[in-house]
């Protein structure tokens, strides 16, 4: 066994009612990474983390966490993780201090020990000056941050964040992308779940895509987007385009693919700066009107749209 | 265990809540204050049997019974002297019992000769009947003496020609028979009756009905919460078994519900002289089984539910028809026999029996171990099905 690695998911099949919702997905998790699972809404990514929390059951295939099979020692494995759901878990007529005791209670902590948790965690997300308010006052961002202290009111190896920016501002966002690398930098191993380029491309050291249940691809995102290669994006917005230029456009060439959802069109090709003008022109010659226009570098919705033809947010 | 951590969590929040205290105290304390007093003479006006009489015979035996009557505060008594009439109105349902003294009734008795009283009743209202059954048989009882002894005088060839001689056999004959040779004694747990007051229906009656709303409603609301907000997928990923989750809930819903009855029916006690009987114990055995069978109501429904608006709706309707038909806005005696029979499938039914055994009748422990047996029966059957298909995810 490799020591190295804390996590092995080995062809991982979940079904619900017949719909396949995880469809044999294998990945290993090293020590000390943070590792991203990204996907639109309903790639499987939800469901492979409650298996890891021990919430669901697998259909098939095996997940050996830190040496204990979910199967068997799921009570085992509950003890060093730590789970930060994607809504605010947490008692909004309770105070933060009071909801960081609560979970703190629940994973065995008791007297001193607690107290000093709930104070060092407070200290962490910079809220101790808060600590006694009800959460119910607290604005969005402060209750992600508590939502966060309260998955680690144990110490855990392991930390399960679900969509932890989703819906926060940005600064907020900022704040918990240090309290993960953070995190990371003191030895806790991470896996996130996101649909959210910016936080995969920002924190995970290694990232699986995911796509209607299956991995499509793993790597670090340097060696991710090498497989896109040199393929830029154009965003259009044309809330009235018609079929007939998209089918232009599709015929241009360097083109590889495009995309069209309710008048958002992107069009991923090679040197998009030079094929710009022809766009721009085949818009205008049929009449249609644009409300913007841009072009990126390649990332990681290029490399999602290279590989699955649809957009991330798709 | 560490069942007790979710259920003090819950504690705290209840208590921080006031909205919810003030509906779990407050309200009930004041509808029981206004109902009491507000309907307690419509109450006792109800408690009075209806009785019309025909009196065919009209002498001085039928004069007797007629007064003997009249005398008992708990019948009403009307008169009637056209039978078909007095017949029609019993069949209208102006009355619901009627009796009939047949034409030479006295003459039967001071003669006697076999004779009889016939009584007709409404069979809807069969508490009432029994009760003027047992007086009327009472009184028959003691007329027959007469009868007796005047068979008894006849039979032996004494001469008794006069009725001077008969009162006179009688009063004789009397004197053995008052105290009766052969002394029965009946004790009856309900002979030390306390004074019937509208307190002792309305309040475990609408302490009953605010009972539900706390273990019922918001018990069952706490719940989904739960599942709504995530919390309790949350703690399933913490090493704490899903028993003691569950068991967290309940113990927090028991507590609050127990709080709440033992408090309203002291607050009966201290603000309207409620009598709590001689047996506090068997009071608290009550307030525990009614609360337990509740609370594992309010489990069922936060598990037959998926939102919490459903969850309220739902549980209001239940608490009303249980308070309705149960015996919490009027006594369970005052419905028709299949209203009572129905009423008895509702934890509210046996509730207010088991009040009534002991806060009316004091009979202790002992009287109510039946509604107690069948309120810990409704728990297991509601616990039962509700953790069979509790779904944590």
């Amino acid at each position: 066994m490799n020591t190295d690695v804390i996590i092995t998911v080995e062809n991982l099949v979940k079904k619900y009612n017949g719909h396949t919702a995880v469809d044999g997905v294998s990945f290993e998790i090293n020590r000390g990474e943070i590792f991203g699972l990204l996907g639109p809404n309903g790639a499987g990514k939800s469901t492979i983390i409650s298996i890891l929390c021990c919430l669901l059951e697998p259909t098939l295939g095996s997940v050996v966490i830190d040496g204990s099979d979910i199967r068997k020692n799921a009570n085992n494995i509950k003890k060093i993780i730590g789970v930060v759901p994607q809504e605010i878990s947490l008692y909004h007529t309770l105070t933060a201090r009071e909801n960081l005791a609560f979970y703190g209670k629940i994973y065995g902590l008791s007297g001193r020990t607690l107290k000093t948790r709930v104070e060092a965690l407070l200290d962490m997300v910079g809220l101790r000056e808060r600590a006694d308010d009800l959460l119910e006052g607290y604005s969005g961002g402060m209750k992600h941050r508590i939502n966060i202290a309260a998955a680690l009111m144990h110490e855990p190896r392991i930390l399960y964040l679900d969509e932890p920016t989703t819906g926060v501002d940005p600064q907020s966002r900022r704040r918990i992308y240090d309290t993960i690398q953070d995190l990371n930098r003191q030895g806790m191993t991470v896996l996130l779940t996101t649909h959210q380029m910016e936080d995969a491309e920002k924190l995970c050291h290694r990232i699986a895509i995911m796509d209607k249940g299956k991995l499509i691809a793993l790597d670090t995102l340097k060696g991710l987007l090498e497989l896109v290669g040199e393929s830029d994006l154009i965003h259009v917005l044309a809330p009235e385009i018609l079929p007939g230029p998209v089918e232009f456009i599709k015929r241009m060439p360097g083109v590889q693919k495009v995309s069209l959802d309710e008048g958002n069109m992107t069009v991923q090709l090679v040197r998009g700066r030079e094929s710009l003008v022809g766009i721009i022109d085949i818009l205008t010659s049929s009449g249609t009107r644009v409300e913007s226009i841009y072009i990126k570098e390649p990332d990681l919705e290029t490399l999602f749209l290279h590989l699955t033809g649809t957009t991330l947010r798709g | 265990m560490k069942f007790h951590i979710i259920a003090a969590k819950d504690l705290k929040i209840v208590l921080r809540d006031r909205n919810a205290l003030i509906m779990m105290f407050l309200v009930p304390m004041m509808i029981i204050s206004v109902a009491g007093m507000a309907l307690g003479g419509q109450y006792q006006q109800d408690m009075q049997i209806k009785v019309l009489i025909v009196d065919l015979d009209n002498d001085e035996v039928s004069r007797g019974l007629v007064e003997f009557l009249e005398e008992i505060d708990i019948l009403d008594v009307d008169m009637e002297s056209n039978e078909f009439a007095a017949r029609d109105r019993v069949k209208n349902q102006e009355y619901g019992r009627l009796i009939i003294i047949p034409m030479g009734f006295t003459e039967s008795v001071m003669t006697g000769q076999d004779t009889g009283l016939l009584i007709i009743v409404d069979p809807t209202e069969e508490s009432d009947n029994t009760v003027l059954e047992k007086i009327v048989e009472g009184y028959a009882s003691r007329i027959s003496t007469n009868v007796v002894v005047v068979k008894t005088v006849s039979a032996y060839g004494i001469p008794a020609h006069t009725e001077e001689q008969i009162l006179e056999i009688i009063d004789i004959a009397g004197q053995f028979v008052h105290p009766p040779p052969v002394d029965v004694t009946i004790e009856n747990t309900a002979s030390d009756l306390v004074e019937f007051s509208p307190f002792t229906q309305y309040v475990p009656g609408f302490a009953v009905m605010f009972l539900m709303f706390t273990t019922v409603q918001m018990g069952s609301i706490s719940l989904i919460k739960e599942q709504e907000a995530g919390t309790l997928r949350r703690l399933i990923t913490a090493p704490i078994s899903k028993a003691e989750i569950i068991g967290g809930k309940i113990a927090s819903t028991f507590v609050r519900g127990f709080v709440q009855l033992s408090v309203l029916i002291y607050f009966g006690h201290v603000a309207f002289d409620l009598d709590l009987g001689s047996d506090i114990l068997a009071l608290f055995v009550l307030i525990a089984a009614v609360t337990l069978a509740s609370t594992g109501l309010g489990v069922l429904v936060a598990v037959l539910v998926k939102t919490v608006d459903q969850a309220d709706s739902v549980s209001l309707f239940l608490v009303m028809i249980m308070s309705a038909i149960g015996g919490s806005w009027w006594p369970l005696s005052v419905e028709p026999q299949f209203m009572q029979d129905m009423a008895h499938f509702t934890i509210t039914a046996w509730a207010m029996d088991g009040f009534y055994d002991l806060l009316y009748f004091d009979q202790g422990l002992a009287g109510i171990l039946e509604e107690v047996k069948w309120l810990v029966l409704m728990m297991i059957i509601f616990f039962g099905i509700a953790i069979r298909r509790f779904k944590f995810e």
